[in-house]
């Protein structure tokens, strides 16, 4: 395992009789925060499982943290923290006394485990309400107590499942600048599974992308929204003519009445856009760079490009390749 | 902190100079102008602060586990026990020393024949521990309710178990320390009085070591008849917890189990002079068990080595249905 990869599997397989919930799925987390996307089913709770070893794979192997997960779960455990989507705080004790028994259940000593909890407490912004019920608590001081839980010990990577699931818009910020400050100023490892894009992208640098237990993509999100990448004009007369030349250029065009969108196709596309407008007569008013959000790459990813696709470096490579080997046949692919 | 910037006359005249003079102008024609760098205030400010410390190893995290379930009988802080079960555990305490005090009491006054009544002896060590009204009625068996009653349900239902699994804590040990918590705290009740009731004896009345070895057997039998009622009330009560999300069901049903078989038993044994049914019932096949070996008055008619291994299969077959449900209790949801 290189020096960076806090976690890595090799074709990891786990089938529950004749279903595969994970297939032989080869994914390398590199230290820093990574967001797990995928929709209902894609296999995010069952690959949590196993990297901490809950769960046997039924094939394939992966380490995290440099622990082998068929062998090393507790290791693995004691090492980790891990923040549950769910409710999994006691509602009838004190914050305080919830997190220093999730630090007492790591091994540590119970005078030890209280004064890291009133730490991992003023951490997370609970500082004064670290005695009060968490029955009194709203749902963003219990996913903030949960996060409690899961650093008490300092741990070289955070594994939270829907951090910002059912919090209000404030709430949901505390909580992803926490995230975010454990990264960047704890320099500590996130892998963050979330349904929600914009929330990914605010703290995450890397992406894995599951469906239906299958590897969608991979790699750094700027990486892949190169996949995805278009170039925005706002055009003064002469629009048809314009739109027909680019057409005859060979570059991919929609049009939404004045403002076209143009596939980047390498390097020259600004300089052939402009050849086009030249010869045509067309004024072009206004022209960037189109970035798309997180949620356009995964409905790109996810409907366009189907099944099969390994990761970015496949994808940026040679695109076309990539949907001709990768897509299912229904979308312009090979099928395989 | 301030960062000064200086105009004087051969300083160009821009809108930001201008502004500047406006501001920052004095009597003679070189002003000084504050530029306030700093940030606005903060409330909170978040340091994260590492960690350098070791872990320690399993036993001390099976330690937690036990500590957290039977100090929160008596302390704040660590797992919260409810009201009724806290009076409940104290009336019993105090309702299983009534032997105790009436041995002292008669020792006391120095009444041979009620003391004969109370005082430690084969009849009334067995029924310390396996006296059906009221002990076995009454008192155990409402004390193992309220004790198994959420002690495993509620991790399901409050999703506390991912606590619990994403620790390094395995399901073994995760079980086993909580079933070693709730038969500590019934021991405490059933055992710890038993021994009071022996040693109060030994002070009271001033025995010897002759009347001591003489009795030792018979105490420690029924020790271990207290134990064999510890674990089998346990194990029934922890497989009920294990298959419920609440605290409810495991507490009516454990009741249900003990005292239902019972029942049934006694009405099937009047009705057609047969006690085999007795097998079924936990209580009374412990209690059978419990009479052959102190050597009191046998009242089944069937031999009590089959009450021996009925109870043995009840506790078999609770602590399968227990490893089976706890095997298959979820970190990530329910």
């Amino acid at each position: 395992m290189s020096k960076d990869l806090v976690i890595e599997t090799n074709e990891l397989t786990k089938s529950y009789g004749p279903h595969v919930a994970l297939d032989r799925l080869s994914i390398q987390v590199e230290h820093g925060a990574t967001g797990l996307l995928g929709p209902n089913g894609a296999g995010k709770s069952t690959f949590f499982k196993t990297i901490l070893g809950l769960i046997q794979a039924t094939s394939g192997e992966g380490k995290v943290l440099g622990h082998d997960i068929r062998t090393e779960g507790l290791d693995i455990r004691s090492k980790i923290g891990y923040m549950p989507e769910y409710d999994a705080l006691d509602d009838n004790m004190d914050a305080i006394h919830q997190v220093r028994y999730s630090g007492e259940l790591l091994g540590m000593n119970p005078v030890v485990a209280m004064s890291r909890a009133h730490t991992a407490m003023e951490y997370v912004g609970l500082g004064e309400l670290r005695y009060r019920p968490i029955s009194s608590f709203s749902t963003g001081m219990k996913q903030a107590t949960k996060l409690a839980c899961s650093i008490i010990h300092d741990p070289q990577l955070i594994i939270a499942d829907e951090p910002s699931n059912g919090l209000d818009a404030e709430s949901r910020q505390a909580m992803l600048t926490t995230l975010s400050n454990m990264v960047n100023s704890g320099n500590r490892s996130v892998l963050m599974a979330s349904h929600l894009m914009d929330d990914v992208e605010q703290v995450c640098q890397n992406i894995v992308l599951l469906h239906k237990g299958k590897l969608a993509a991979q790699g750094r999100i700027e990486d892949l929204k190169a996949i995805d990448r278009e170039i925005e004009i706002h055009v003064w007369g002469k629009s048809d003519e314009l739109e027909q030349a680019l057409g005859k250029e060979g570059l991919e065009v929609r049009r939404e009445g004045r403002m076209f969108r143009i596939r980047h196709d390498g390097d020259h596309t600004t300089h052939r856009i402009l050849k086009c407008a030249a010869e045509t007569g067309a004024q072009i008013r206004r022209m960037h760079e189109y970035e798309a959000s997180l949620e356009d790459l995964f409905i790109v990813i996810m409907e366009r490009f189907g099944y099969g696709v390994k990761s970015s470096d496949d994808l940026l490579a040679s695109p076309v390749e990539a949907r001709k080997v990768d897509a299912p046949e229904s979308m312009g692919g090979s099928g395989a | 902190m301030t960062d000064e910037a200086t105009i004087d006359a051969s300083t160009p005249v821009t809108g930001q100079s201008r502004m500047d003079v406006a501001w920052g102008s004095e009597s003679s024609d070189v002003a000084t102008v504050a530029k306030p760098v700093a940030q606005t205030g903060q409330v909170f400010e978040q340091i994260y602060v590492p960690w350098q410390g070791e872990l320690n190893p399993r036993w001390m995290r099976n330690w937690a586990i036990f500590r957290h379930h039977v100090l929160g009988i008596v302390r704040k802080g660590h797992r919260p026990w409810g009201v009724p079960t806290k009076l409940v555990l104290i009336f019993v305490l105090i309702a299983s020393m009534t032997d105790v005090a009436l041995t002292l009491l008669f020792a006391i006054v120095g009444e041979p024949g009620l003391y004969e009544a109370w005082g430690v002896g084969r009849n009334n060590l067995y029924g310390h521990i396996l006296g059906f009204f009221p002990r076995n009625m009454l008192y155990y068996p409402l004390v193992a309710a309220l004790l198994v009653g959420g002690v495993i349900s509620e991790d399901r239902s409050n999703g506390t178990s991912a606590l619990y699994f994403s620790r390094p804590i395995n399901r073994f040990d995760y079980v086993g320390m909580k079933y070693l918590a709730v038969a500590t705290i019934q021991a405490f009740i059933i055992i710890g009085t038993l021994f009071l009731y022996y040693f109060v004896d030994i002070l009271a009345m001033g025995r010897g070591w002759a009347w001591m070895l003489d009795t030792m057997p018979l105490f420690l039998t029924a020790v271990f008849c207290a134990i064999l009622l510890v674990v089998t009330y346990t194990s029934i009560g922890l497989a009920l917890s294990s298959v419920s999300r609440g605290k409810f069901f495991p507490g009516i049903a454990l009741l249900a189990v003990l005292l239902g078989t019972k029942t049934l038993a006694a009405i099937v044994e009047g009705l057609f002079d047969r006690s085999i049914l007795y097998l079924i019932s936990p209580y009374d096949s412990v209690a059978h068990v419990g009479q052959a070996l102190l050597g009191t008055n046998v009242i089944y008619s069937h031999p009590w080595i089959w009450s021996l291994a009925s109870v043995i299969a009840i506790n078999a077959i609770s602590l399968y249905v227990l490893s089976v449900r706890v095997s298959s209790m979820e970190v990530t949801r329910e």
